[in-house]
């Protein structure tokens, strides 16, 4: 992973003294050698990566090339930020979706039916940042109120905190809560025609028990999984949401890192996302054995 | 004497008052405290380190911490000799017919770290700038060296008195160090501290720069100006999300916008949906203009070059590309904003500014001499940055010159790659935009057009224009000076080295509350927040 990252960033074209150089409106042979030695970007590529493992191993990620700062530094604020808008987004749209789904499939053919599936087609065809900013404008429009632009923390003003994540959660949430809607729906339609949830029927347990403890919960493996799947990929997909709703997160900065070819921050932020995906996938795993004692390993 | 009618005294009463009371702004007693929340286009590209850039994203929200020798008056919106006002130096003399200039300091100046300002401060920056071999520091990039490369010496002989002496006579070298281009650094900071921090001698000092956030400043209770400033901080809040940040203006989260990033259509809408609100008009000199690579075919032809000029309509760039936000002018920024620029009778006159299917017309004929036509089209292919900016301008271009017979392509070049490649002259044509900071000959014409300037990406080099540039920066009578400068931008318009198309207006908005933060027809010289306050 580390060397597709490292390589793949050396690809692009260009380089941050470019960018320094591009600032100016101008480009100097002789000076740019010098940045270039400065920030060791003279070393060839080998030499480049290891210097950068080495570093990482001993805990050191470098300095951004342009905020001159440790890369660490720069990062640090970034992370709360986009893990809570993505669990947050997440809550949202399992908190919409899986029900909406039970509902659509166990109303199937009706109207519900139909009205929650055109609800959850609406917000696949809707792009969250599109719907972010119909949000944003139309709050300004309407209400001559948008959240605050700057990064308010928890303990600073809970209320502010909460609409400032809540309104992206909701543009963000919505779109994947489609995802998770059709999903659910299928895995439930599936479910609901076994032979066990027919006998429960029929030994005259109540709806609610067999829909969400009989039905749901056999049907909730592959709801999980993409569950899982979208969490790992809102971190790193934000961007933006982040930008439309100017939160200072991961998402949003890398695009940035990426466009000045600051590569400690961007290598640094790639790792990051790739790490979090991994454990989002092993926390699914996990997950799976809990819901279904059949896929634990035995000893 | 005839008698006036009672109701015609009554009138004139009543118009009297209405005209005193309708005039409160003037009068207004400034009121001091509170913060100016600012727009901020981007996080700031190198920190606050203003001499190692040449972007407004780094000027706009550095220029509070810094002060010049001089600076362009805040509250008078255009930008002149006449505008020139004192900032850290109390007065200054040209002596020796120009060949000197005699700054006389101020006295008890600090530091915002408490160290005394001196003269040596002075004498650093400006070698530094000039990187002559005894300078005590260096600048990781220097764009603008050559606004210093008539400069012989700084000297520094006593702590509050700076000589600079020039190679020749040159009274633009005073509006250069007006420009917010031009702050002067602390002699005990290394130059590279600027990056991450900054210790000016301005009138605010910078509390706090969260990356990507904010940067925020708090009033410098030393500051030299007794009084002022009037605000007890100012906060920049980077949004580069269009809409958003102007949203963010309506919804009262901005006091004001950042300069030059308003289009006219913005501003109507946004001024129209809160009419508290207002948008002030005046030029950004910036400019689109083509560049042409005249070192090579087929733009060495001149009869190619004018008729490219020719082609291009240049009332329909104002009207198409920038919905009526921007004014015809040739290379210096056109009246009523600019000082130099040609009256509209006189533009009329250029090739290229008249009725756009005659200069067609004229463009046709010109490249069939040069031997192109239905049945040998010429192929150029146009190079620009791949921002939408500069290819919402591209694309207009390409439509004009194919009306021509010419066979244009785009070609879309990433940010980091377009200065590498405009400086190697790897390029045919290029739509391009142009910000020149102050509105004033030398800063244009020897960064732009002058034989040998890295800025002069197309390699345009005309020893005769040449000749006049040099005399015009010499010469010491204004209106003259003025003539001479009408007769240079004459013969660039016909030579078509870099066609002019266009100047961008500002349309810049702010709330009625906050007061005294007047645009100039630059945007790079008016940051520095000293005069402004809140009313409410």
């Amino acid at each position: 992973m580390s060397v597709v990252i490292f390589l793949l960033l050396r690809l692009a074209p260009g380089n941050i003294v470019d960018i320094l150089f591009s600032t100016g409106g101008y480009v100097s042979d002789a000076d740019k050698k010098l940045i270039m030695q400065e920030l060791g970007l003279d070393k060839p590529v080998w030499a480049q990566y290891v210097e950068w493992i080495r570093n990482m191993a001993t805990g050191d990620l470098g300095k951004s090339y342009r905020y001159d700062v440790p890369a660490w530094q720069v990062i640090k604020p970034l992370i709360p930020v986009t893990i809570e808008l993505a669990v947050l987004s997440t809550i949202v749209a399992v908190l919409i979706g899986v029900p909406t789904g039970v509902i659509s499939a166990v109303r199937q053919d009706t109207v519900f039916d139909y009205a929650l599936r055109i609800f959850s087609l609406a917000g696949l065809s809707m792009p969250s940042f599109w719907l972010g900013m119909v949000i944003i404008l139309a709050l300004a429009a309407w209400l001559g109120w948008v959240p605050p632009m700057t990064y308010v923390g928890v303990r600073e003003d809970f209320k502010i905190h909460a609409v400032q994540f809540l309104l992206p959660a909701l543009a963000v949430g919505y779109r994947s809560s489609a995802l998770i809607t059709r999903i659910t729906r299928s895995a439930m339609l599936e479910v609901l025609r076994e032979d066990y949830v027919r006998t429960a029927w029929a030994k005259g347990q109540s709806e609610g028990a067999v829909v969400w403890r009989h039905a749901l919960t056999n049907a909730l493996l592959p709801v999980v999984t993409v569950i899982g799947i979208e969490f790992a990929f809102l971190i790193g997909g934000l961007v933006v949401t982040e930008t439309v709703f100017n939160l200072p997160g991961v998402a949003r900065f890398l695009v940035q890192a990426i466009l000045w070819r600051d590569y400690p921050i961007v290598q640094t932020l790639v790792m990051f996302i790739a790490i979090v995906v991994v454990l989002s996938n092993l926390f699914v795993d996990l997950l799976y054995g809990w819901l279904d004692p059949r896929v634990r390993y035995s000893g | 004497m005839p008698r006036l009618r009672p109701i015609v005294v009554l009138a004139a009463v009543c118009v009297l008052t209405a005209a005193i009371v309708a005039t409160p702004a003037i009068s207004q007693t400034p009121k001091s405290g509170g913060v100016l929340t600012v727009m901020q286009r981007e996080d700031l590209p190198q920190g606050f380190a203003i001499l190692e850039t040449s972007t407004i994203s780094s000027v706009w929200p550095s220029m509070p911490c810094f002060s010049n020798l001089v600076i362009f008056d805040p509250l008078k919106k255009q930008e002149s000799v006449d505008t020139v006002i004192g900032e850290l130096a109390e007065k200054w003399s040209w002596q020796d017919t120009y060949r000197n200039l005699v700054f006389f300091l101020r006295k008890g100046v600090k530091w915002h770290d408490g160290q005394p300002f001196t003269s040596k401060d002075v004498k650093y920056t400006f070698d530094m700038l000039r990187e002559t071999p005894d300078a005590a520091g260096k600048l990781r990039i220097n764009p603008r060296k050559d606004w210093y490369a008539n400069v012989e010496a700084v000297e520094a002989a006593e702590p509050h008195t700076v000589v600079f002496r020039l190679k020749k006579p040159q009274p633009s070298l005073l509006l250069m160090l007006a420009s917010g281009y031009s702050p002067i650094y602390a002699a005990h900071v290394p130059a590279a501290t600027y990056r991450t921090t900054c210790v000016g001698t301005g009138p605010f000092k910078v509390k706090e720069w969260k990356k990507a956030e904010y940067v925020e400043f708090v009033k410098n209770p030393d500051y030299f100006i007794k009084g002022r400033p009037y605000l007890d901080g100012l906060k920049y809040i980077p949004i580069p999300e269009r809409g958003t940040k102007f949203a963010a203006l309506q919804a009262g989260r901005l006091d004001v916008a950042f300069p030059g990033d308003a289009t006219k259509t913005i501003a109507e809408q946004v001024t129209k949906a809160e009419p508290r609100i207002k948008a002030t008009i005046t030029g950004q000199n910036v400019n689109d203009n083509l560049l042409l690579n005249v070192t090579k075919p087929p733009f060495n032809n001149v009869k190619l070059r004018q008729a490219f000029s020719l082609a291009i309509d240049r009332r329909g760039v104002v009207q198409s590309v920038h919905q009526g936000g921007a004014a015809v002018g040739a290379s210096m920024a056109p009246k009523p904003f600019g000082v130099w620029g040609m009256l509209d009778k006189d533009l009329a006159s250029l090739p290229g500014y008249g009725k756009a299917a005659d200069e067609k017309a004229k463009a046709k004929k010109l490249l069939a001499e040069a031997g192109h036509g239905p049945s040998n089209p010429l192929k150029v292919e146009l190079a620009t940055r791949a921002i939408p900016q500069y290819l919402d301008f591209a694309s207009f271009v390409i439509n004009e010159l194919k009306q021509v017979g010419v066979e244009a392509t785009l070609k879309q070049i990433e940010t980091a790659q377009w200065h590498p490649l405009a400086t190697r002259k790897e390029f045919q044509a290029g739509p391009n935009l142009t910000g020149i900071g102050i509105d004033d000959p030398d800063a244009n014409y020897f960064e732009n057009w002058a034989c040998g300037s890295p800025r002069n990406y197309g390699g345009y080099c005309n020893e005769q224009i040449m000749k006049m540039i040099e005399a015009q920066s010499q010469e010491l009578d204004a209106k003259k000076r003025l003539a001479m400068v009408i007769e240079i931008q004459k013969k660039l318009e016909a030579d078509a080295g870099r066609p002019t198309i266009a100047w961008r207006q500002d349309y810049y908005l702010q709330w009625q509350h906050v007061k005294n933060l007047i645009p100039h027809q630059s945007i790079y010289n008016w940051g520095r927040m000293q005069e402004v306050w809140l009313d409410k």
